[in-house]
């Protein structure tokens, strides 16, 4: 069973993969200059103060007995507690990172609805009016920071038209989903924009090869050949880009979750950095680690089924 | 009749407007958006700005400051009096009071707050009333605080949110072992004495106030506040999408507009632009030992650092980074903190002077030196940008240097730092919290600055047990006169606090020491 194989081959080259994020992780949040405490009592906490409250949570004790238990915590799948919220990273994790996930996921699904067929398109009519307008099109997208467009989609489409909230997150899941639209639309944007590119150029250059050629010549209706000959192929380097992409958006949520104000797992960590909050970066560092690994397995596999010749 | 008409329409004007005035309208939820979420919402352990500009809405004090955050008035206690020797204060409880739950509340809850409040293990704002050595009650309506020394803040101090009055008995059932511990178990679901009590919190999204129906102070129309049913704070860290939910009627507040917004939305429709009085001051702290790393150090010499005042343009900066909404300092202090003096602003632009003092100094050629100012804030990178170009002028090469709080906050506290930006908010309606950490060498080394004045120490020392308020004023005056002129500072500029309002909302304050009160707010139907 050689896909099975090629499962448990992945999965065990992700242990020293996670091994090797604990200690980077681990020493890198404590390479950066300063520590929790001053960073929670700023400009005001007089020497004595910082001094009690890191012996309270254990900073002040030797590196190697803090990686100790932050290992053994590991094991327990336990994460300690936020410095700052005080609560348990667990917790932090389960409230956010799926907030983050769902956005992702969303801006994954339009971005793939847009690019796929107006690759198509493209690729059909290359250098006609449509391709330039198509490519144009998502030029400017590609180019215009994520902050901006995001503002000007919240200012047209929330504040002006009233068609969707102005950021912020709802009660219910539909509620969720439904302000979910507008920032999944603004990351899909870019995304689709590289995408399409993508899966033009491979189209392009999956039509002109002689098996398609030869299934045209067989007399093979062109629907069939295009969806049987033309996207399996051109589509192999497009779903790597595209599980490529999903890791970036997963970490890379910040701007958008800030702009539009969700609560995420993106903005969770970049406070969290800023606040020095070892247990939670650790924690969060490491649940992404595992998600966008899961990501990258999930393309191995789509990209084998594409193309048998990758699992072997 | 003639006569008698004018009366009657007098009297007729006088009730339309009373009747107007107690035209309070009850119920609803205002919606605030906030640009970052609290962190840890207890009394005494919290160490940070987002969460006790909201505490005192969900806990009372003794005491509670007035809406000019100037002077205190009753609270909890309806009634207090310092001793004639200065070394207690006894104050009266209110009949009936009751925590959130329905519970009375008794001394045993005021002493076991005032204790937690007191204990040096718990967090950082012990100092506020450390004169206090202990609290008894002689009766079921009467808190004596007997003080270790005479202490003119400590009437001030029980206003401030860490001598907030907490249940005990529902503290003490609070899961856990230690204080810490038990502080984290009750603010999941606390009880409280404030006019709010925490519903449900969503992280990082949204936190929901409810009404507490046993709150004791009356409003207006004779019934019990608050009028709102609730208070919803919604997270919205971006500035432009904070005013966009505002401007489309989704919040009804929103709070840190920014200052190169304040004249649009003071001009936009439907939207009162309110700019609260604040003890917010900003200013540069220089690292004034004569020597760092090593190295010698120009900014230990005076008359540099009168050069550098006299050649930075306060007037042009408060229009470059405040758009004109603050005003340059007159003293280190705001004018919003009691016992500020000076009337002008400090050394007034004038770069020939500056230049004859560097001469004078024996920089003629001048010099090179750097400033930490924090990666990503545009009020930082304004005042540094102009500060750059001024001091250029007078030969002042300066390099700005971009870092984030942790950072700066390390070299700040290591003495390492050369300058800063530098920003402050009173909490207590006295001029001695400031006074600690900007003059008074023992406390931080006067803002880690290495300064330190042997008179602004004594003076200080003095003034912390001086209970006749003229020689205080006296010592205030005085150390405000020798620290404006020769300290470690460039001080700036002072801005209110920018908080834009649907119109619909009444009677909500942001008092200078920056506490949001919803108590009294209303909304128009």
């Amino acid at each position: 069973m050689p896909l099975t194989e090629f499962i448990v081959r992945r999965l065990l080259q992700l242990i020293p993969t996670l091994i090797f994020i604990l200690i980077v992780v681990f020493v890198l949040v404590r390479l950066l200059p300063g520590d929790p405490t001053s960073a929670i009592l700023g400009d005001r906490g007089t020497d004595a103060d910082i001094a009690r409250i890191n012996r309270q949570l254990g900073i002040d004790q030797p590196i190697w007995v803090q990686f100790w238990l932050f290992v053994k915590s590991v094991m327990s799948l336990d994460f300690g507690n936020s410095i700052v919220l005080k609560r348990p990273v667990t917790e932090l994790i389960a409230q956010r990172l799926p907030i983050t996930v769902a956005l992702t996921l969303l801006a994954a699904l339009i971005s793939v609805l847009l690019a796929v067929p107006l690759a198509f398109v493209a690729a059909l009519r290359r250098d006609k009016l449509a391709d330039n307008a198509i490519r144009g099109a998502f030029q400017v997208g590609l180019s215009m920071p994520v902050f901006y467009l995001g503002l000007i989609l919240l200012t047209v489409f929330g504040a002006r038209l009233h068609w969707f909230p102005v950021g912020g997150y709802g009660d219910t899941f539909f509620d969720r989903l439904y302000h979910l639209i507008l920032p999944a639309t603004t990351l899909a944007l870019s995304l689709s924009a590289i995408l399409m590119r993508n899966l033009r150029a491979a189209i392009i250059g999956v039509v002109d090869a002689e098996y398609v050629s030869f299934a045209r010549a067989k007399g093979l209706a062109p629907r069939l050949i295009l969806i049987r000959h033309v996207l399996r192929n051109a589509l192999i380097s497009t779903v790597t880009l595209f599980g490529l992409s999903i890791g970036t958006l997963l970490g890379g949520a910040v701007i958008t979750e800030t702009v539009f104000a969700i609560p995420g797992a993106g903005r969770l960590m970049v406070d969290s950095i800023y606040g020095r909050d070892y247990p939670v970066v650790q924690g969060l560092t490491i649940a992404l680690a595992v998600l966008v690994s899961v990501t990258f397995l999930l393309t191995d596999l789509l990209q084998a089924y594409l193309d048998p010749r990758v699992a072997r | 009749m003639k006569l008698f008409s004018a009366a009657a329409l007098s009297v007729a004007v006088l009730l339309g407007s009373t009747v107007s005035a107690l035209a309070v309208e009850r119920g609803g939820v205002m919606t605030y958006g906030r640009y970052a979420d609290s962190l840890f919402l207890d009394p005494v352990l919290n160490d940070a700005n987002v969460d006790i500009w909201i505490l005192t809405n969900m806990y009372d004090t003794l005491l509670m400051p007035t809406d000019d955050g100037k002077g205190v008035q009753p609270g909890l206690a309806s009634d207090y009096k310092m001793a004639d020797d200065g070394l207690s204060v006894t104050l009266t409880l209110r009949d009936g009071i009751k925590f959130s739950d329905g519970s009375p509340i008794t001394p045993d809850d005021v002493i076991f707050s005032l204790g937690r409040a007191t204990n040096p293990d718990n967090g950082i704002w012990g100092f506020l009333i450390s004169s206090i050595a202990s609290v008894e009650s002689p009766d079921p309506k009467t808190i004596v605080i007997k003080l270790s020394r005479p202490d003119p803040a400590i009437i001030p101090a029980l206003t401030v949110f860490n001598t907030a009055i907490m249940p005990k008995a529902a503290f003490e059932a609070a899961a856990g072992t230690t204080d810490a511990e038990k502080a984290e178990a009750f603010s999941q679901k606390p009880v409280g004495s404030g006019p709010f009590v925490l519903d449900s919190w969503d992280r990082g999204a949204t936190m929901k106030l409810v009404k507490n129906p046993y709150y004791w102070d009356m409003g207006e129309d004779g019934q019990p506040l608050p009028y709102l049913d609730g208070v919803t704070f919604e997270i919205i860290p971006d500035d432009a999408t904070r005013i966009l939910r505002l401007q489309s009627g989704e919040i009804d507040g929103a709070e840190f507009i920014p200052f190169a917004r304040v004249a649009e939305l003071q001009a936009a429709d439907g939207i009162n632009m309110q700019l609260f009085p604040s003890t917010k001051v900003n200013d540069i702290i220089i690292n004034v030992r004569p020597q760092i790393e090593g190295k010698d150090n120009p900014l230990s010499n005076p008359l540099v650092r009168q050069a550098m005042n006299y050649a930075a343009n306060k007037e042009a900066i408060v229009q470059i980074v405040t758009m004109g909404v603050g005003t340059p300092l007159s003293s280190f202090m705001s004018t919003a903190t009691p016992l500020h003096s000076g009337d002008g602003p400090l050394f007034p632009y004038d770069v020939e002077k500056a230049k004859a003092l560097m001469v004078e100094a024996g920089y003629a050629d001048g010099f090179s030196t750097s400033i930490l100012t924090l990666a990503g804030n545009q009020d930082d990178a304004g005042i540094a940008t102009a500060l750059q170009q001024m001091w250029g002028a007078i030969g002042i090469n300066l390099e700005i240097k971009q870092v984030d709080n942790a950072s700066r906050t390390e070299q700040y506290r290591g003495g390492t730092f050369e300058m800063r930006t530098g920003g402050w908010t009173d909490d207590i309606a006295d001029p001695s919290e400031i006074t600690s950490y900007f003059a008074y060498s023992p406390t931080i080394d006067a803002l880690h600055s290495g300064w330190k004045s042997e008179e602004v120490d004594a003076l200080f020392e003095a003034s912390q047990s001086e209970t006749d308020p003229a020689k205080r004023a006296e010592q205030y005056a005085r150390i405000q006169e020798i620290f404006n002129s020769e300290g470690p500072t460039v001080a700036l500029f002072e801005t209110p606090y920018p908080v834009a309002l649907s119109t619909k909302v009444q009677g909500f304050n942001q008092i200078p020491l920056g506490n949001n009160i919803f108590r009294a707010a209303w909304l128009e139907k």
